[in-house]
Order: structure tokens, then C-alpha cells, then sequence
């Protein structure tokens, strides 16, 4: 891994604390965003561990419908604690997403494929939850069971805990980021992500390689998928399992850069708080115009900035160095 | 039960033809340009909604408003064509996706913006005739003939004309056929034009059949994308075969089961067709 330098150091220090002091000055609206904010670009964190070795997945719904209704599931029928569940929850994802994941890499199934492959396994866990309407709610969504403040059932009714967790969650993605960015797996896939045949032809396992990141990825993404219901209480397949949910994950990463570190965060922060703001500013008087906007706004970002704000800010003002061993899209162009 | 069964199975044909119909233009786009073109549905759906203010709010004669819808079609695939694909045909395949996901978002909600939420229906009634058991809507029945003389056209036009030649040979190779003097540019340009008047058409034969909403584009996209990768991409003999089977699958499907489980089997079998059979059905397998 490398180091951080020391001004990142400190930069990160400051935040930090700064964040940390921050909920307790905070309107619960405020907190509410943060929160929003923290899981979101987590889970897009996540995404990224994939996405930016061209493993393009739009499956990340199916992974978080299955994490948090197999812990929402658990917990109201058999009222086992959402702690357990979410293990529970999060493996069986992971042998779902990252189990058709290795046929798919076993198979050579890459780009356009894999993008619909992992597409197809979210419509058919959207569909699934709606088959078995009377036991997971169906398209009305689920509600979890109320009790209180209950630190042994993952329930809490004050934000500010909610805020700890969402941010410990996405502290730990983060580092996860970092450790993968270090590792012979980021070097592997790297290499894989620009010629799979001269890869494998220097002995890299591309199915060993590729299904190892799909399951990390997928676990922190159930992970997040349960926090988020947790803290909301309700699940509902159209946020937590639908085909949205699944291009809003990688939208957010591209937004931000999805090939640094910060990318996914400043991504899911512009794209949140843009819609809150239109919601609070016009309500519904406006319906539809601000979406308008948004996809407009989108469609410039992505052709003006493919590398997203983040990844062409700092390279604008200079700040290469955490870019440099990473797979940017020149180096993918280049193998096309 | 039986009777049930082949109602099923002649109502999964001619929904096939529907498909069919939905599935071409997607396929040439996916063909020549290898791009996804996710706002595709939403172009059907912009189609529908001009048949719906011309015929409905304006009183022109039918035919004439699936004219015009057909007219507005194409150019909103050149203009999709000119603002967000061409920028991107060397960028990133999620940034292309992304791009496409933007202009969906755009047409769905100026879509909310200007109609509402409500669904609009042209309201056209056709006769339903039955032959022994099985009855056939003939509302059903349109669409699947427009769409086996809009293939027999294209099939003319690709195989019988220089563009159309020009056309095939980028699906194949597009930079041998740029080293062969063609101008692909000018022909992605033309496949958009086609995609769009596909689009136009085939909205002018949904028109009687289905009633448009903002959000009514986003599932015929997938399913004909799912035709698409099981027929082979830009093998249209392909996707006209994968498009009958779907219907087939889809509608008995339901009525053996449940209609969720009838769209669940179309997915599985699409998964297992892109892990066995990436290639498609009568695909011939390319290697890149």
C-alpha cells in the first residue's frame, strides 16, 4: 500500500474530527442526508472495487435485495437479530452474485455480457420478491418490526448512532479500497482489465482473480444494503432491489471518478444533495423538470468529464500521484 | 386446460410478432455501433405519445399522426445519435451506458413533465375473431404482420442495396470496412436513422394495443434487449426467431404459472443463453 503523503495526512485528520464532532451540531435533517450520503457512497465505494477493473456489474441490486430482505426476513418471522442476518444475508448474496459471477468468468462472459448478465440477476430478485408477495411484502415493501432502541437487534431510534456506523462503514470500504489498491489482487486485475489472453497467458488466474473481488465487493455491499434498511426500517424492492437501484450505484462512482479514491463519496454527495435540494426547493410543483435537468446534466458530465469531477479535478490541479497505478480509461482505450 | 394452453401459445406468437418488431431496431443499433441503446423503449414511448396528442388532441386521421410519429422518431435517433452517442463511441462502455441511462431519464420525465403520470389510451376498439378454440385479437394481429413486412423490407434493404451491404460490413469489421472506403460515420448515422423509424413504426403498431404512460418504455427496452443477445446480435433472421420464442415462453409461461414467473423464466433462459450460447441461437461465434 502506499503511503499517504502528509498533507493528506492532515487533510484526513481534520475531516475526521471534524466529522465526528459534527452530529452533534447537526439538525436531524442534516443528519439524515449525512447518513444517506455515508451508506450510499459506501456501497458505491464497493462498486468500485469491480467497476474499475471493467468489470462492469449492474447486478449490485440483486446483491442488496438479497442481503437486507434475507436479515428483514429473518428478523420478522423468526426474530433472528439483524447481526447474525446480516452475515447470513450478505454470504447468501455473495453465492448468489459472486456464484453466477464465476460461471460468468469461468465462461470468458466480459463487457456488454457481463453488464446484462448482472442486470438480469437484479430483474429476476426484483421478481422473485414479488412472486413470494405474502411473505416479503411484495411490491408494497416490508416494514421492519419496531423495538425501541435495541442495541442487540441492530435498532436504534437516536441518528447520531446511525451516523457512527454509516461513517465507520464507509471508513472501512475506503480501506478496503486502499488495501486492494496495494495488493497483487489490484495489479492482477489491472492486467487482466487490459488483455485478458496476455494475462492468463502469464500465469494470472483471471476466474481466481476476478471471483475473489466480486466477493468482496458483493459483501460490502450487502453489508451496506442492511444498514441502510436497518436505519430505515422499510424495505421497499423499488430502492433496495429494482433496476434503478442498480444503475444509480455505478452513476454515482462514474459521477465522482470511479477510479479514485474520494471519487464515489464526492459522486454520491453531489447526486444526494442535488435532489434534495430540488425536492425541498420546487416539492412536487415541478415534477419531472428536475430529473429533466438531472439526466441533461449527467449526459454533459459524462462526455465533458469522463473521469468523473473528482478524477479530473485532481488531475487538473496536478495531484497525480494517487492516480498513477490505477487503470485509467486511456490505458483501457488503448487496448481497443 | 389445453384450450387455455393454445390461446396461450397463439397469443405468445403474435406478441412475438410485437417483439419482433421492438427487437430490430435495437438489433442493428447493438450490431453496428455496440452500443446499448437503453433510452430504445422510451423512443417507442415518445412515438406513442405523438400518435396520442396528433389522433386524440388534434383529431388528425390515424394513419397520417403514425406518419408523423414515424417522422419524429428518426429524428429523435438522429438527434440521440448527434448529442450523446457519437461524443462517446470511444468512450468506456459505462460511460456510453451512463450517457444512454441520462437521455432515458431526460425523455421519461419531460414525458411526467408534460403528460402527468396518467396512462392515455388512443381509444380504437378491433374485433377479436376465433378460429375453432383460439381466439385472435386483431389488434394483436396488425402488429405482427407490420412486422414481418418491415423485416422482409429490411431484409431487401440490407441484402440488395450498396448502404445495406456497407451496413453488414461494419457489423462484421468496422475498421476493415473503413480501410474498404466506407464511411462509418455516415453509416452509424444512417443505422440511427433506421433505429428510429423502426422505433416509430413500431410504435404506431402498439398504439392499438397498449395504453402509454412516462414510465412505459423501460420494459420493452430489456426485453428487447434479451432478444437481441438470444437471437445474436445484429442477426436479425436471429432475433425474429428469439422474439417468438420469448413470446411464446413469456405468455404460456404465465398461464401454466404466474405472470412473474412467466417473465422470470425469459430472464433465466437469457442467462443461460449469454453462459452457453453467448453467440445467440443462430449466431456464428466471432472471436474478438
Amino acid at each position: 500500500m502506499k503511503p499517504l503523503s502528509k498533507k493528506e495526512k492532515t487533510i484526513i485528520i481534520l475531516l475526521l474530527a471534524m466529522i465526528t464532532v459534527l452530529p452533534f451540531f447537526l439538525s436531524s435533517y442534516l443528519k439524515h442526508i449525512l447518513i444517506l450520503i455515508f451508506i450510499w457512497s459506501a456501497i458505491s465505494t464497493a462498486w468500485t472495487f469491480m467497476g474499475r477493473f471493467g468489470m462492469l456489474s449492474l447486478g449490485h441490486g440483486a446483491v442488496m435485495g438479497i442481503g437486507s430482505f434475507t436479515t428483514a426476513l429473518l428478523f420478522n418471522y423468526y426474530g433472528l437479530s439483524p447481526w447474525i442476518g446480516m452475515i447470513i444475508g450478505a454470504l447468501m448474496a455473495v453465492i448468489f452474485f459472486a456464484g453466477i459471477g464465476y460461471f460468468c468468468f469461468r465462461f470468458q462472459v466480459v463487457s456488454h455480457y457481463f453488464a446484462v448478465i448482472s442486470l438480469v440477476q437484479t430483474i429476476v430478485v426484483f421478481l422473485v420478491i414479488i412472486i413470494f408477495r405474502n411473505f416479503t411484502g411484495g411490491a408494497l415493501g416490508i416494514t421492519l418490526n419496531r423495538l425501541g432502541t435495541s442495541p442487540l437487534f441492530f435498532q436504534f431510534e437516536n441518528k447520531n448512532y446511525f451516523y457512527f456506523i454509516g461513517l465507520g462503514y464507509l471508513l472501512l470500504t475506503m480501506y478496503i479500497w486502499r488495501k486492494i489498491d496495494g495488493s497483487r489482487l489490484q495489479r492482477a486485475l489491472t492486467a487482466i482489465g487490459d488483455d485478458e489472453a496476455a494475462a492468463s497467458s502469464v500465469g494470472i488466474s483471471i476466474v481466481k482473480y476476478k471471483t475473489i473481488v466480486a466477493v468482496i465487493s458483493s459483501f460490502m455491499t450487502a453489508v451496506g444494503a442492511v444498514i441502510y434498511s436497518q436505519y430505515m426500517m422499510f424495505l421497499h424492492p423499488d430502492v433496495i432491489a429494482s433496476t434503478d437501484a442498480s444503475l444509480n450505484i455505478p452513476f454515482k462512482a462514474v459521477l465522482g471518478g470511479m477510479y479514485s479514491l474520494f471519487g464515489p463519496f464526492i459522486g454520491t454527495s453531489l447526486v444526494i444533495g442535488l435532489e434534495e435540494y430540488f425536492r425541498v426547493l420546487y416539492g412536487s410543483s415541478f415534477i419531472g423538470w428536475s430529473m429533466v435537468g438531472y439526466g441533461i446534466a449527467l449526459v454533459i458530465i459524462i462526455i465533458f468529464l469522463p473521469k468523473g469531477l473528482y478524477g479530473t479535478l485532481s488531475e487538473k490541479l496536478g495531484s497525480k500521484k494517487s492516480l498513477k497505478n490505477i487503470l485509467t480509461p486511456e490505458k483501457i482505450e488503448s487496448r481497443t | 386446460m389445453i384450450i387455455l394452453l393454445l390461446n396461450a401459445f397463439a397469443n405468445g406468437i403474435l406478441y412475438g410478432g410485437v417483439l419482433a418488431l421492438l427487437a430490430f431496431g435495437m438489433n442493428l443499433i447493438f450490431g453496428v455501433l455496440n452500443v446499448i441503446h437503453l433510452a430504445y423503449g422510451q423512443c417507442v414511448m415518445v412515438g406513442l405519445y405523438v400518435i396520442y396528442v396528433l389522433t386524440v388532441m388534434l383529431g388528425i386521421p390515424l394513419l397520417l399522426s403514425c406518419l408523423i410519429a414515424i417522422a419524429v422518431s428518426s429524428i429523435l435517433g438522429v438527434l440521440i445519435h448527434l448529442l450523446t452517442v457519437r461524443p462517446l463511441l470511444k468512450a468506456q462502455l459505462l460511460n456510453q451506458l451512463i450517457a444512454l441511462v441520462g437521455v432515458m431519464i431526460v425523455l421519461e420525465n419531460l414525458a411526467l413533465a408534460i403528460f402527468g403520470g396518467d396512462f392515455l389510451a388512443i381509444q380504437l376498439i378491433f374485433p377479436v375473431f376465433s378460429v375453432g378454440n383460439v381466439f385472435i385479437k386483431i389488434s394483436m394481429l396488425i402488429p405482427f404482420v407490420c412486422s414481418i413486412v418491415t423485416l422482409a423490407f429490411l431484409w431487401l434493404f440490407l441484402n440488395k442495396t450498396y448502404t445495406g451491404l456497407a451496413i453488414r460490413a461494419v457489423v462484421q469489421d468496422t475498421e476493415t470496412a473503413s480501410l474498404m472506403a466506407i464511411n462509418t460515420k455516415r453509416i452509424y448515422l444512417i443505422t440511427f436513422v433506421i433505429g428510429g423509424i423502426l422505433s416509430g413504426i413500431a410504435a404506431a403498431c402498439l398504439a392499438p394495443i397498449y395504453s402509454v404512460h412516462p414510465h412505459f418504455g423501460s420494459a420493452f427496452t430489456l426485453t428487447a434487449f434479451v432478444i437481441v443477445v438470444v437471437g445474436g446480435c445484429g442477426n436479425l433472421v436471429g432475433g425474429f426467431i428469439a422474439s417468438f420464442i420469448i413470446g411464446i415462453i413469456s405468455q404460456v409461461g404465465g398461464v401454466i404459472f404466474t405472470t412473474e414467473i412467466g417473465e422470470l423464466l425469459v430472464y433465466v433462459i437469457l442467462m443461460l443463453v449469454i453462459l452457453f450460447r453467448p453467440q445467440g441461437l443462430l449466431g456464428v461465434r466471432v472471436k474478438a
